[in-house]
């Protein structure tokens, strides 16, 4: 399978480094080909500007300002985020791969009727993967966990739900342990090495 | 009271501009101080560098470069948030600002791993958004940035910080009434504030 997996994590010593590195290594063991889109290392820009906001609904023209990243969406057949939570949510610069990629005409064709249908469906199967400071309960029974829902109930909903989906999240990274680091990714290896 | 209005749409001609207008407009007929921060005019950068990833937990270095926007919001005794809702969460210009500006030392400290809210100043949140999707879809998706503020922000802010959400839904098939309608409604509510 075709992967695009995107990473947002500016800094290359982190354990999200880390954890990109074992996913990479899983996926190509697999017999997968992987496309790395490292958000920070391509210099993304995640702020959709005025003239995109104004060309938003011109299909396909919507697509020229975010071209190459938009022919890297529609080649894959599996897409692996790997990001940290902030504040609850995505990193800003990937909430703005999903506010200037995800275009109408690319994950999503407004009928005549006005009611959205799904694009992605040559997507087969999505896995998000997070770290988060905080407890679990804090991030999902406090704040309904935002992130999870950003990959998984939209993706669900872009692929029509067709796709297998996996989330797996590192919880209270402010108290973690060699260990518990350890076997997280050992759990990513064993999922992402089990991709068919 | 003293407002900080955070206002994120990149159009001057959008109606989330007329909104963050009436707002500024009715709050300013009752005395009272509002600071507008205008994310896009400002060139406001939301991707939080390796550099300044890097000292996020040293309390005191984390604010250089944005000694400003940190000032502005300890300032502030009521927040307020003007912007249209993309993919049922916050455009990346304010995220970032929260993932860069919302740093330790200013808005919480970490003592044990527990985590004391700081901004005990804040009295209200208001937050004027605009969404393409039904209520009841946002609902279905998670409402991920409503659940953020109204539980994440929240808990930052003063005890019994009131929250209050004004959302004009349906936007793609709204009309010159339903957007008149919305504009009145905010005029009410902000009138309201004493």
């Amino acid at each position: 399978m075709k992967i695009l997996l995107i990473s947002a994590h500016p800094v290359e010593t982190s354990f999200n480094a880390a954890i990109q590195k074992t996913a990479i290594a899983a996926l190509t063991r697999a017999g997968h080909q992987v496309d790395h889109l490292d958000l920070y290392a391509e210099n993304f820009n995640p702020v959709l500007s005025r003239e995109e906001r104004l060309g938003y609904h011109e299909i396909p023209a919507n697509r020229g300002p975010v071209a190459p990243y938009v022919d890297r969406l529609m080649a894959a057949e599996g897409i692996v985020f790997v990001f940290p939570t902030w504040c609850y949510g995505l990193p800003a610069i990937l909430k703005g791969w999903f506010d200037r990629v995800l275009l109408p005409g690319v994950s999503f064709n407004l009928g005549e009727d006005g009611i959205a249908r799904p694009a992605l469906t040559h997507i087969k199967r999505v896995i998000g993967i997070s770290t988060y400071g905080r407890p679990w309960w804090v991030a999902t029974f406090l704040v309904g966990n935002p992130p999870k829902k950003q990959i998984m109930r939209y993706f669900r909903l872009l692929t029509a739900g067709r796709a297998k989906m996996n989330w797996l999240a590192h919880y209270d990274m402010n108290r973690a342990t060699d260990k518990t680091r350890g076997d997280f990714l050992a759990k990513i290896d064993r999922t992402l090495g089990g991709v068919r | 009271m003293k407002f900080l209005l955070v206002y994120a749409h990149p159009r001057t001609d959008s109606f989330c501009h007329a909104l963050k207008e009436k707002v500024t407009a009715t709050l300013a007929k009752s005395g009272h101080a509002v600071d507008v921060l205008d994310l896009y005019a400002e060139g406001f950068q939301p991707a939080m560098s390796a550099e300044e990833r890097g000292r996020y937990h040293d309390e005191k270095s984390n604010l250089d470069g944005i000694e400003r926007y940190a000032a502005q919001l300890t300032a502030a005794e009521g927040l307020i948030f003007v912007y249209p809702t993309w993919w049922y969460g916050l455009p990346a210009i304010l995220k970032g600002w929260f993932d860069r500006v919302w740093a330790p030392g200013v808005v919480f400290e970490i003592n044990g791993g527990v985590i004391k809210p700081l901004l005990t100043g804040v009295k209200s949140i208001h937050v004027v958004t605009t969404m393409g999707a039904p209520w009841w879809f946002a609902w279905m998706m998670g409402h991920p940035g409503r659940m953020f503020l109204r539980m994440g922000v929240k808990r930052m802010c003063g005890p019994g910080c009131r929250f209050v959400w004004r959302a004009h839904d349906r936007m793609d098939s709204s009309t010159p009434e339903s957007r008149a309608a919305f504009l009145a409604k905010v005029e009410r509510v902000f009138a309201k504030i004493t």
